[in-house]
């Protein structure tokens, strides 16, 4: 489905699911608009959407129309090719005291501690998409045993770093601010210090691993 | 966020479009001139005076060294720009110069600037003869009685009930006190219907979201790239200058509009100010 959200935009919905087989559609659609549309000045691929932002003098509303459903169907008959992008590997501290929702996620799934941190850590993630704030990143899907709600109401302050589960989705806060995602784990806060790195970190449809590290490390790492 | 403002400030000085400039929020600020030099002022009417001679708007304004400019607090619109010869020295990310303390990003100096602190500027030793902005193409921020924003429907536009769809198009709404530069947030009546549970999806400037509090709010230019709340569709972008200006109180109405006719004041108004990329962000 095709809806246009500005005079030279168009955001594209693909019948898909909004997981990892999903975003490499919308990143397969994106690569075709970017080689074979003119004019074409951004494109946000998230989750199961690409939107097209365009140079108004250059947007022909029905050839931009024609392509994109071409771009669709051709990127819905393909089969989805794995990312080429480099693997973003993150420490994470799953102690306790940096992960305030840790029980709570274990104690609903019926399993240790322990074990929720290694389920989560030992995938690797696909981004399904950048955004809330610069740098942070959907990631998907973590195991459905550990998948748990986003807290009743929000956090006020969640520190950098912090790596959280809502639902099937895992993420790693970029900057402090407010936040309702389940809390499990801390990445070395330093490893956000600098803007523009902490900002290109993560390519929607790139791989991240999560590599739990000790308290000892976490430490190291923060100094 | 005023971009036409903006692009007419730094036009006045045969600057590039995407040259770095002041955007001056409500007025209250002064600026004490260490060179001779021009600087063009356009936007919201702040009673500017140079060494307490009103000094005009929508114009350059030459000033020897020692001189203080001084803008007062604005009595109508919301936002000034001021531009310097050349733009102002400002570290660009991602193409931009604007500065977002809350992300991080540097422009200027990655806040709002402090007294005493220096300005320095592409071509300082630059002089034009005065220049102004033909009084019919200024139009006086905050004049009309209700600002009337375009809006193409798309998004969950469909999922929202009938009757909702209707109000979009019938009631009032005013700028809201929490508005800033990611979103000018509406107060008014509610639109409760949209679906509740989405992925965020990809934003432009000017999408309408409804959020939790089921009022409607209008992405700004320091808006995040995507939302997750339903979505009535898209303002034009070139509505949302008169939008940057309007204070909080001021009513809004929705009327609906097709993509063709704001295009083609897109392609004017790129063309007129000569910009080939994306407008830089204002």
């Amino acid at each position: 489905m095709i809806t246009f959200p500005g005079p030279a935009s168009a955001l594209v919905t693909l019948p898909v699911a909004p997981d990892r087989e999903g975003i490499a559609r919308v990143l397969s659609l994106e690569r075709f608009v970017q080689e074979s549309l003119p004019g074409v000045r951004a494109t946000i691929p998230a989750f199961n959407r690409l939107l097209v932002d365009g140079a108004p003098s250059r947007w022909d509303p029905a050839e931009v129309t024609r392509r994109l459903e071409a771009g669709a169907r051709a990127a819905l008959e393909a089969v989805p090719e794995t990312p080429r992008a480099a693997t973003v590997s993150l420490p994470v501290c799953y102690d306790h005291d940096l992960a305030p929702d840790l029980e709570q996620v274990a104690a609903k799934a019926g399993l240790a501690v322990r074990e929720v941190a290694r389920l989560h850590s030992e995938r690797t993630y696909l981004v399904l998409a950048t955004g809330f704030a610069p740098g942070f990143a959907y990631l998907g899907d973590v195991d459905a045993r550990i998948a748990t709600p986003r807290r009743p109401s929000p956090r006020a302050r969640v520190p950098t770093g912090a790596v959280g589960i809502a639902d099937r989705r895992t993420g790693v806060y970029p900057t402090e601010g407010p936040g309702g995602w389940r809390l499990v784990g801390r990445v070395p806060p330093t490893l956000f210090e600098d803007a523009a790195e902490r900002i290109a970190r993560f390519t929607p449809g790139g791989p991240v691993e999560f590599r739990a590290i000790g308290r000892k490390d976490y430490e190291a790492e923060c100094s | 966020m005023d971009q036409r403002a903006y692009l007419w400030a730094n036009r006045l000085l045969d600057n590039d479009p995407g040259a770095a400039a002041l955007e001056v929020t409500l007025g209250g600020f002064a600026l004490t001139f260490a060179i001779e030099t021009v600087v063009a002022l356009t936007g919201a009417d702040c009673a500017a005076t140079l060494d307490g001679a009103p000094a005009g708007a929508w114009r350059t304004i030459r000033a020897r060294p020692g001189q203080v400019l001084r803008l007062a607090f604005s009595a109508t619109g919301m936002r000034a720009y001021l531009a310097f010869p050349g733009g102002l020295e400002a570290d660009r990310a991602f193409g931009s110069a604007s500065g977002v303390a809350r992300d991080g990003l540097p422009g200027l100096l990655g806040r709002p600037l402090r007294e005493g602190e220096p300005l320095r500027w592409g071509t300082p030793g630059r002089i034009f003869p005065n220049r102004f902005v033909p009084a019919h193409l200024v139009t006086p921020a905050g004049d009309e009685p209700t600002l009337v924003l375009p809006l193409i429907t798309g998004y969950e536009w469909p999922e929202f009930s009938e009757a909702d769809r209707e109000r979009v198009f019938t009631e009032e709404w005013t700028v809201g006190p929490a508005s800033d530069r990611t979103a000018i947030r509406l107060d008014g009546p509610a639109l409760s219907s949209g679906p509740r549970t989405l992925d965020s999806s990809p934003l432009v400037d000017g999408t309408v979201q409804v959020t939790g509090d089921s009022r409607p709010l209008v992405f700004m230019r320091d808006r995040p790239t995507i939302g997750g709340y339903p979505k009535l569709g898209g303002t034009d972008p070139i509505a949302l200058d008169a939008l940057a200006q309007a204070r909080p109180g001021s009513p809004v109405r929705f009327a609906p509009a097709g993509p063709g006719a704001l295009r083609l004041a897109m392609v004017r108004r790129e063309s007129f100010f000569g910009i080939t990329r994306p407008t830089p962000q204002a």
